[in-house]
C-alpha cells in the first residue's frame, strides 16, 4: 500500500544511519538538537554528534543488561540513563564532553522510567513502587515517593516543573515539587495507567490505560473524559504543541496497530472527536508530534515510520528497520527525526538536505 | 516488507508451592538441566537460588483487577511489565520460569498469559508445577492458597517423601487426586524428577490429549474432604451444539469464579471433528480439533476442577445436552 515513491519538496530524507548490537530501547535529542543519545537492550549507551556523517561516542559498552530509559536535562548539561542493573548513571557536560559524574545504585530494582524536570535539574526515576527524585545541584536524593498500589508504570512532569506525575495501578498520582510530603492528587483509573502525558500548555493531562481506555482530565475540572473503543491497551500518548480551532492541543494515541487522534470541538457540548489513522500493520511503538507543528510521526513494529500531515493524512513513509522500529524522537528544533529499530538500527532523517550523508 | 519469520514463542513454567516445600531446589535443578540454554527466572521471594544466574529478576507480586474485580480479568501487573521488558532483546531466552510465593493465587498468573496482548503473543504457558511438602502440607491444608495451588496444577511433586510413612503418602496422594483429577503426581525426594516429566508438557495446548487419571475414574465414589475437588464426566453419545453452548455459557457465567480449570473432548452431533476445550475461571478456549479417526470410539470426556462443585448437577446438565 505504500507504493508511491515520488519525492516532494519538504520531505524527509535519510541523513545518517548507525547500529547498536540489540533492540534500541530509547533515543533522545539534547535540547540544542546537536547530540542524540541512544541505548540498547544489550546495555550500550552511545552519543551521536556532528553534521553530515555523525561521529559516535560510546559512553557504555554492552553487558547484556538492558538500558531502558535515557534523557537529557533541560539545560543539556546532564544525561541520565537507567536500566535492568538498577543503576542510574549520570553524565555531565564538561569542557565539551560528557563525563560520568554519578552512579546511583539500586539493585535489585529495574529502573525502566526516568524523567528530568522541564525547569530544573531534578531527575525522577522509578524504583519498583517508589519514585526517587535526584537533585543535580545538591548531588543528592531530594525525595522518595511511594506510589503504593503498584510499580511506577510511567513518570512525567507538568510543563511548569511544579508537579510530578506518576501512573500505575488504579490511577495517576500528582505530587507537588514545592512540598513533596504533601499528599498527591489522585486521578482515579479503574485499571492501570501505563502512559501519561500533559498537554504542553499544562491544561490537560491524559492517561492511557491497560483496560483500553484513555482518561483526559482538564486541570481543576473534577470530571474527566473517558475515551473507549481501542483495539488493545494504550501504549503511548502525544500532544501537539500547537492548538486547533478550539484552542486546544491535539492528542494522538496508539493502541495495537492503530492511531487515534482526538480533537476537542469548538462546541463544548460535542466534547472530543476522534479519527483513526490507518496504515500500520503491526504494533505502534511510538507516536510524537513535530515541535511547533501538527505533523505526527509514528514508528511501528511493521518496519515503517509514517508521517501524518496535520495528524490526518499520511504524507511520507520511511523505512530502514526491516524487523521493526522500536522508538522515535523529533529533534527539538523539528528539522530532524531519529528512530531506533528492533535489531539495533539507528536512523536519522532530515528535511530537504539533498545529497548529504548517504554514504 | 513485514518479515515473514514469526518470532518464536517462549515456553513458561510456573512454579508454585509453600515456602520450604522445595521450589528453589526444583528451580536449581531446572537451571542445571537447561545448562547452555538461556533461562530467565522471575522470583517473587528471594529464596536461595543457588546458581549464580544473570537472568534472575526479582518482582513484587502486583495484582491488577482490570474490570470491576471480575475474577478472570485479574492479572499480574509485575509480570506484564517484566516480561515486556525482557522480550525486547533480540537474543531472547529459551525458557522462562516464574516462581511465586507460597501465598500466591495461581489464577492471576495464568490469566496474564491469556489476557495481556504482548505476553500472549510472545510466550506460551507450558505448565503449572506445584511442589507439596509431604510432611508439612497437613498444617496448611485449610489454607485457600494451598488448595488453589494444587487445584491449578498440571504437575504435582509430593516432595520430602522420606519424611513421612508410605501410608501417609498414599493418603496424601488420594486427597490430592480427589482435588485435581488431571495433574500428574510424582513422589520425590529433594525434588528429584526427570526433566521430561516437567518441561515441554504443553498443558495449555489444546492439541495435547486429555489425560484423566484412570484411578480417579475407577473410584466409584469420591470422598471430598475439601471444598476444592474434581468432577470428571466420561460418556458416549452425541451432543447438541446449541444446547452445549448455552450450558457452558451459563455455567461459566454463574460458577466461573468457582471453576478453576476445565478441560474436555466432545462429540458434537453432525460434526466429524472432535471438539476440544479448556478454561481457567471464565476464560474459555474451545475449537474443532482433528477429525475422529475411522473406527475410533467417539466419546465425551470433561473434567472440572473447582470449589463447591455440584457433581450431580453437572452430570445432569451435561446429559441434557445429549441429542
Amino acid at each position: 500500500m505504500f507504493g508511491l515513491k515520488t519525492k516532494k519538496q519538504g520531505e524527509f530524507g535519510r541523513h545518517w544511519q548507525g547500529t547498536l548490537s540489540d533492540y534500541v530501547m530509547a533515543i533522545a535529542y539534547s535540547p540544542d538538537g546537536k547530540t542524540i543519545a541512544a541505548s540498547s537492550a544489550a546495555g550500550e549507551v552511545v552519543l551521536c554528534q556532528g553534521a553530515g556523517a555523525l561521529s559516535v561516542t560510546v559512553l557504555q559498552e554492552s553487558d547484556g543488561r538492558s538500558v531502558d530509559c535515557l534523557a537529557f536535562s533541560q539545560d543539556g548539561q546532564f544525561l541520565a540513563v537507567g536500566g535492568q542493573n538498577g543503576q542510574v548513571k549520570i553524565w555531565q557536560l564538561q569542557s565539551g564532553a560528557f563525563e560520568l559524574v554519578r552512579i546511583l545504585e539500586n539493585t535489585p530494582a529495574w529502573v525502566d522510567r526516568l524523567a528530568w524536570s522541564p525547569t530544573q535539574n531534578l531527575l525522577a526515576f522509578s524504583l519498583g513502587k517508589y519514585v526517587q527524585v535526584w537533585d543535580a545541584a545538591l548531588g543528592e536524593i531530594a525525595t522518595t515517593l511511594n506510589f503504593e498500589t503498584s510499580s511506577a508504570l510511567d513518570i512525567t512532569w507538568h510543563p511548569d516543573g511544579k508537579r510530578l506525575t506518576v501512573g500505575g495501578y488504579q490511577g495517576v498520582k500528582i505530587w507537588t515539587a514545592d512540598d513533596w510530603d504533601d499528599d498527591p492528587y489522585l486521578l482515579t483509573i479503574p485499571s492501570a495507567s501505563v502512559a501519561i502525558a500533559w498537554s504542553p500548555d499544562g491544561k490537560y493531562i491524559a492517561s492511557g490505560n491497560l483496560d483500553r481506555t484513555i482518561t483526559v482530565l482538564e486541570w481543576e475540572n473534577p470530571h474527566p473524559w473517558v475515551m473507549r473503543g481501542f483495539p488493545g491497551k494504550i501504549r503511548q500518548l502525544a500532544w501537539s504543541d500547537v492548538f486547533n480551532k478550539a484552542g486546544t492541543p491535539i492528542l494522538a494515541s496508539s493502541s495495537a496497530e492503530g492511531i487515534v487522534v482526538w480533537e476537542k470541538q469548538e462546541d463544548e457540548t460535542l466534547g472530543w472527536e476522534s479519527r483513526v489513522l490507518a496504515g500500520h500493520e503491526a504494533t505502534i511503538q511510538s507516536v510524537q508530534f513535530q515541535p511547533n507543528s501538527c505533523l505526527l510521526a509514528s514508528a511501528s513494529a511493521d518496519g515503517w515510520v509514517c508521517l501524518w500531515q496535520k495528524a490526518k493524512r499520511q504524507t511520507q513513509v520511511l523505512n530502514g528497520a526491516p524487523s521493526g522500529f522500536s522508538c522515535l524522537s523529533w529533534q527539538p528544533q523539528g528539522h530532524q527525526l531519529a528512530a531506533g529499530g528492533q535489531n539495533g538500527e539507528l536512523l536519522i532523517w532530515s528535511k530537504s538536505v539533498r545529497g548529504q550523508g548517504f554514504g | 516488507m513485514v518479515t515473514a519469520d514469526i518470532p518464536s514463542s517462549v515456553p513458561v513454567t510456573l512454579l508454585t508451592g509453600y515456602l520450604g516445600a522445595g521450589k528453589t531446589t526444583l528451580l536449581n535443578r531446572i537451571l542445571t538441566h537447561e545448562h547452555g540454554k538461556k533461562v530467565a527466572v522471575i522470583v517473587n521471594e528471594f529464596g536461595d537460588v543457588g546458581i549464580d544466574h544473570q537472568l534472575i529478576i526479582n518482582a513484587d507480586e502486583e495484582i491488577f483487577e482490570m474490570n470491576n474485580g471480575c475474577i478472570c480479568c485479574t492479572v499480574r501487573g509485575d509480570l506484564i511489565r517484566i516480561i515486556g521488558n525482557l522480550m525486547k532483546r533480540r537474543d531472547k531466552f529459551d525458557h522462562l520460569v516464574i516462581e511465586t510465593t507460597g501465598l500466591a493465587d495461581p489464577a492471576p498468573v495464568i490469566q496474564t498469559f491469556f489476557m495481556d496482548e504482548d505476553v500472549q503473543a510472545q510466550t506460551n504457558l507450558d505448565s503449572v508445577v506445584t511442589v507439596v511438602d509431604a510432611k508439612h502440607i497437613w498444617q496448611h491444608w485449610e489454607a485457600e492458597e494451598a488448595q488453589e495451588q494444587i487445584a491449578f496444577a498440571d504437575v504435582v511433586l509430593l516432595n520430602k517423601t522420606d519424611l513421612v510413612t508410605p501410608e501417609e503418602l498414599d493418603e496424601l496422594e488420594r486427597r490430592i487426586r480427589g482435588m485435581n483429577a488431571l495433574a500428574k503426581i510424582y513422589r520425590t525426594r529433594n525434588a528429584e524428577l526427570e526433566m521430561d516429566a516437567l518441561l515441554g508438557i504443553g498443558a495449555f495446548d489444546l492439541n495435547r490429549a486429555l489425560e484423566i487419571d484412570p484411578e480417579f475414574l475407577n473410584e466409584t465414589a469420591h470422598q471430598h474432604d475439601e471444598t476444592v475437588g474434581s468432577v470428571a464426566i466420561v460418556e458416549s453419545g452425541e451432543l447438541d451444539g446449541n444446547k452445549l453452548n448455552e450450558w457452558l455459557g451459563q455455567l461459566l457465567q454463574n460458577q466461573g469464579p468457582d471453576i478453576f480449570r476445565m478441560k474436555g473432548i466432545l462429540t458434537i452431533a453432525g460434526e466429524d471433528q472432535r471438539f476440544v476445550f479448556q478454561g481457567v475461571h471464565m476464560l474459555f478456549d474451545g475449537r474443532a480439533d482433528r477429525p475422529w479417526k475411522p473406527g475410533e470410539t467417539r466419546k465425551n470426556e470433561l473434567v472440572f476442577i473447582g470449589r463447591n462443585l455440584n457433581e450431580a448437577q453437572l452430570r445432569e446438565d451435561f446429559r441434557a445436552c445429549l441429542v
